[in-house]
């Protein structure tokens, strides 16, 4: 089968090769086919060139150029935009953390400052304070100075009364000085 | 099975080469298909690029912003291309002298597109079908008033390719001068190697556009004659209709398809490749002596 296959083929081949050789044709044919054609192509092909010339490739290339040019441009003006908004967002964003930091350098300052003031206040109250128990307890012990002075001096009148009637006899002033001496030093000691 | 017996019926190269119109008594063509192709390449390239150019060009100020748009998908596709060739493909080898060689390039470059695309139209078949039911003496005499690709001739490679060393020749001596462009054809090379670089350099200058046109012209016919032949391949199948016509037929019906996919895609690179090397011999001449030289070399080496 397969062999009949390429016996036909053949044939097949054979039949077109044979028709070839019939009509004998040739891909190059004689000058006297080609030259004016040639010449006619010549002629065609500078009408076409001179006409295409003047009235189309102009208005290509300016159609080409021009749209070249704008979308050049507009890629340019979108890289300017660009470049202008990176630059405003930059500087916003240095201005935004100036201002953080300047906030909070306010803030650390007036912490600060409320923590001296505040150890300022607390020291002039604590002085205030000392100050007013300590005169509080002078005037106290002079109080009581006075006190057991008083005390002391009516307690030995007292006394040097109750002695003279005892005696019967008059106490003199130097009688009552040595007493009163005698029992101040005597209860000096018994305080102290 | 018109179409069928026209595929079928003589060699495939008959579908692909150029055929006369109107022949003069001394055997001359003075008219032929390839030449109706041409003009009619001419007549779609002003037509699109009228209409390619309105779209493009940037609109009034009252459209706002829309009027830097393309109003057309066809037309953003062209200015695409365009776009493409000028910024990645000439201006890293011209750089300054894009704008001043742009226009020929990009003409160039439709006008091989164009030919190469209408070579893939069947409109040698279709004049066939239409000139065998109203003038059957043209398809008797092998004559047709259109079809075949254009750019598959090398009479019409070689006239494109002249045109292209020319403006070659001339960007080398506009930018070098006379003195510079003759210099160029030393290489530089010490004076005892003249003898040999000299008749070398010369040699080149007609070698570089001879290359182009023989790469556009074998590309363009080998394709085609792939397709045509594989379309005959088909149509013999189809007809036959036998167990082995019509397997014949569907294996060469697919493979036509993919192998023409294959020719649209050689279409657009032929015409491109055509358009770089323009661009690289005209780069080399600006370059003679710098080191850029070998590198542009290399480039149009690989390229081709």
């Amino acid at each position: 089968m397969k062999r009949c296959t390429l016996m036909t083929f053949l044939a097949v081949a054979a039949m077109n090769s044979a028709a070839l050789a019939a009509e004998k044709s040739s891909v190059i044919e004689a000058p006297k086919s080609g030259i004016i054609p040639a010449a006619t192509a010549i002629v065609i092909f500078v009408i076409v060139f001179a006409i295409l010339s003047t009235m189309v490739w102009p208005k290509i290339i300016a159609g080409l150029d021009e749209r070249n040019e704008k979308i050049t441009g507009e890629i340019a003006a979108a890289e300017d935009a660009r470049k202008q908004a990176k630059e405003a967002l930059d500087e916003y964003e240095k201005n935004l953390a100036d201002a953080r930091a300047e906030a909070q350098k306010m803030l650390e300052e007036t912490k600060t400052q409320q923590s001296a003031l505040a150890a300022q206040l607390k020291a002039s109250a604590d002085a205030e304070l000392s100050a007013m128990r300590e005169k509080a307890i002078s005037e106290i012990d002079a109080a009581k100075k006075q006190a057991l002075n008083e005390l002391y001096t009516e307690s030995v009148n007292l006394a040097t009364t109750m002695a003279g009637k005892i005696l019967q006899r008059q106490v003199t002033a130097e009688d009552q000085q040595r007493l009163m001496d005698e029992s101040l030093a005597e209860m000096k000691s018994v305080n102290s | 099975m018109m179409s069928n017996l026209t595929l079928a019926s003589g060699d495939p190269v008959a579908h692909v080469i150029n055929h006369p119109f109107i022949v003069n008594e001394g055997g001359w063509w003075i008219w032929s298909s390839a030449q109706t192709n041409l003009v009619l390449s001419g007549l779609i390239l002003l037509f699109v690029g009228m209409f390619v150019a309105k779209a493009v060009q940037t609109g009034d100020e009252s459209h706002g912003h829309k009027r830097w748009v393309t109003n057309s998908r066809f037309a953003h596709m062209v200015e695409v291309i365009c776009g493409y060739l000028r910024e990645s493909t000439v201006r890293p080898l011209l750089h300054e002298r894009t704008e001043r060689f742009m226009p020929f390039l990009w003409t160039i470059f439709f006008f091989i597109l164009v030919n190469n695309l209408l070579g893939l139209i069947p409109l040698l078949d279709l004049h066939n079908i239409v000139a065998g039911q109203f003038a059957p003496e043209i398809v008797a005499q092998h004559k047709a008033l259109i079809g075949g690709t254009a750019t598959q001739s090398i009479y019409i490679t070689a006239a494109l390719s002249l045109l292209a060393g020319l403006m070659i020749n001339w960007a080398g001596v506009r930018e070098l001068g006379v003195g510079g462009y003759l210099k160029h054809l030393t290489a530089d090379a010490p004076i005892f190697v003249w003898p040999i670089i000299i008749p070398i350099e010369i040699m080149g200058t007609f070698i570089k556009p001879i290359a182009l046109a023989i790469r556009l012209f074998a590309n363009m016919t080998a394709g085609h004659i792939l397709v045509a032949v594989l379309l005959g391949f088909a149509a013999d199948g189809f007809i036959d209709r036998g167990i082995i016509g019509l397997p014949v037929g569907i294996v060469s019906s697919g493979a036509v398809i993919a192998i023409y996919f294959l020719e649209l895609f050689v279409a657009f690179l032929q015409a491109f490749v055509f358009m770089f090397l323009t661009t690289v011999f005209i780069s080399l001449l600006a370059h003679h002596g710098d080191h850029e030289h070998d590198h542009a070399h290399e480039g149009a080496t690989a390229h081709a």
